[in-house]
């Protein structure tokens, strides 16, 4: 008769076992990979002449222009999608939250968008943003010049970003209204039994009450902004110009179009780095406000 | 009044709403009116309320899809695509679910301690690691094959993070008895672990589907021979013909769209539960 300590652990490696090769050859071999390959200049055409090249990769990324621009375009799309996307998102559920009539036809309304899949979008908006399009034929009902969108260096970053916002912003929109329908309904009476005004309600007990899903969604829209690769690639290959290029879309090409896996690879290092720094400012919000509690 | 005032507000509110949700909804409503028709009639209704009208139904109501199911292989591509999802989700459950309630109910070496790489590897953006991947699979000889496409999608972080979230609340003595025979613990997860815990294996089927359905970066690596694509880079294949029509790209997105549409109506719980999870697992 095995111990049953043993044959616990065997049964729970078992258990483990697939998940944990796959884990193994997917994920982490891969993300080791990238850390040593960043020091290298591995070129995957020609992998017999790899050398060890130190820092070299991170120097010279950031002293490319077309790195630096995708940086900048990467750090733009989250500048105007993440309060966007947020506060929208919080808005809307406020809305439907208060809203006494078709909650039902709201909540789906403005959850459709989620339901498409990026390329899809990107497809759709790509007549929707054309200059004979309907948001043009729209604009000049109203007297308002016809706008070249996604055809113009200035226009086509903010083009993408909105219609990014009109996709994702349902999303989040979800997330708030459970945490809404999760507030104890006792706060607000005992705050109407003291008279106290809407917006005091709301700052009060609405805001705190919320702030481990604000601190939650800020983060993961943010990430998900830094993420930005399919919409620029359907929409306007990166252009013009390089207006749309972004970080992800620069990782990318940089591997599996030029081959050259030693730079990409130090520029997903400077990536996941970002993406890192910006969890643990999450856990730290989070953890601040249970401390309070 | 107070009442008066309340129903002038909801009404306001109401209709500030209705706008928005017009905002929301326009670019679909034109999608699903437009594939209807031929590119000169689209072109011809831009600038009325046409636009967002289908046109009545006739003769040449449906030759966009017509021409989308016989003459491209789009069929093709959603096939695959449900093929891919089918597995993956059978493969995902198991595999995923396993080490889920490994780590939420069995003592094994440094099970405590996997449970937190887990959660760190959920931050990883698959993107930094889908050029080694590429590599990869490209080196085992397995590019353009449905396995070299399966094999790294099947173990996620993150689903075996919410079995073991749900896993850990189920009672412990049913395990214990199980246990009297060595093929007991597979057998009781297949037949009373998973068979409990539907909810969670619903959650994780339809994010996984959703997931393979709306994918585009990995596919579009992997797969370059038509045969295998899936409906997002079959897309792609069909609105780089130059003979494909705006309207026929209008009635393959409506496609693609329409089974996802499906599964949000018939899962809509287990959605909203998935999403309020993804936003609770930190508070």
């Amino acid at each position: 008769m095995m111990k049953k300590n043993t044959k616990n652990s065997i049964v729970g490696m078992a258990f483990f076992g697939p998940a944990l090769v796959l884990l193994t050859i997917f994920l982490f071999l891969p993300m080791i990979l990238t850390v040593i390959y960043s020091f290298t200049d591995y070129f995957a055409l020609n992998p017999d002449n790899t050398h060890f090249v130190g820092f070299e990769n991170f120097v010279n990324i950031f002293g490319d222009e077309l790195f630096t621009t995708a940086f900048l375009n990467t750090v733009k799309f989250v500048v105007i999608i993440v309060p966007l996307q947020c506060l929208g998102a919080l808005g809307l559920a406020l809305l439907i939250h208060k809203v006494a009539y078709c909650k039902k036809y709201f909540k789906v309304a403005f959850f459709v968008p989620v339901v498409m899949s990026l390329a899809v979008v990107s497809t759709l908006w790509i007549q929707i943003y054309s200059p004979e399009g309907i948001i043009n034929s729209i604009l000049t009902a109203f007297g308002i010049e016809a706008q070249p969108f996604i055809y113009s260096a200035k226009q086509a970053l903010p083009s993408i970003a909105i219609m990014s916002v009109w996709q994702g912003v349902g999303y989040q929109m979800i997330i708030f209204l459970g945490g809404l329908q999760a507030i104890n309904p006792a706060l607000y009476e005992a705050a109407e039994m003291d008279h106290a005004s809407a917006w005091k309600k709301f700052k009060d007990i609405t805001l705190p009450e919320l702030k481990p899903l604000c601190v939650f969604v800020f983060i993961t829209v943010t990430i998900g902004a830094f993420r930005m690769i399919v919409q620029p690639m359907v929409m306007t290959g990166g252009g013009p110009s390089s207006s749309t290029y972004t970080l992800v879309y620069d990782i990318y090409e940089t591997g599996t179009v030029n081959w050259e896996i030693g730079l990409a690879s130090a520029m997903a290092v400077v990536f996941v780095i970002f993406v890192v720094i910006l969890t643990i400012v999450q856990n730290l919000l989070t953890k601040d406000k249970g401390e309070k509690k | 009044m107070k009442v008066e005032k309340r129903k002038v507000l909801q009404i306001v509110l109401v209709t500030v709403m209705i706008l928005m949700s017009l905002f929301f909804l326009f670019p679909v409503a034109w999608m699903i009116a437009n594939s209807f028709k031929g590119d000169a009639q689209i072109t011809a209704d831009m600038n009325s309320a046409a636009a967002f009208i289908p046109p009545a139904p006739g003769g040449d109501f449906f030759d966009n899809y017509v021409y989308i199911f016989t003459d491209t292989n789009f069929i093709r591509y959603m096939v695959n695509t449900l093929f891919y999802a089918a597995i993956l989700i059978v493969l995902g459950v198991i595999v995923n679910g396993l080490a889920g309630y490994a780590l939420a109910k069995i003592k094994f070496p440094f099970s405590d301690k996997w449970i937190l790489i887990i959660m760190m590897l959920m931050i990883i953006p698959s993107e930094t690691i889908i050029t080694i991947n590429f590599l990869f699979v490209a080196k085992m000889g397995l590019l353009n094959t449905v396995i070299g496409y399966i094999l790294p999608m099947i173990v996620s972080p993150f689903n075996i993070f919410l079995f073991r979230q749900v896993f850990v609340g189920l009672p412990d003595d049913t395990y214990e008895a199980a246990q009297l025979d060595f093929c007991g613990p597979i057998k009781y997860f297949f037949t009373m672990v998973l068979p409990m815990s539907k909810a969670v294996v619903a959650t994780v089927s339809v994010f996984t589907f959703l997931n393979v359905w709306n994918d585009y970066l990995w596919p579009s690596l992997i797969f370059t021979s038509s045969d295998l694509l899936t409906a997002q880079i079959g897309l792609n294949a069909i609105t780089s013909n130059d003979n494909t029509t705006m309207g026929q790209t209008l009635a393959v997105i409506t496609m693609i769209t329409i089974p996802v549409i499906i599964v949000y109506s018939f899962f809509s719980k287990q959605i909203v539960e998935g999403v309020i999870a993804t936003g609770s697992k930190e508070g």
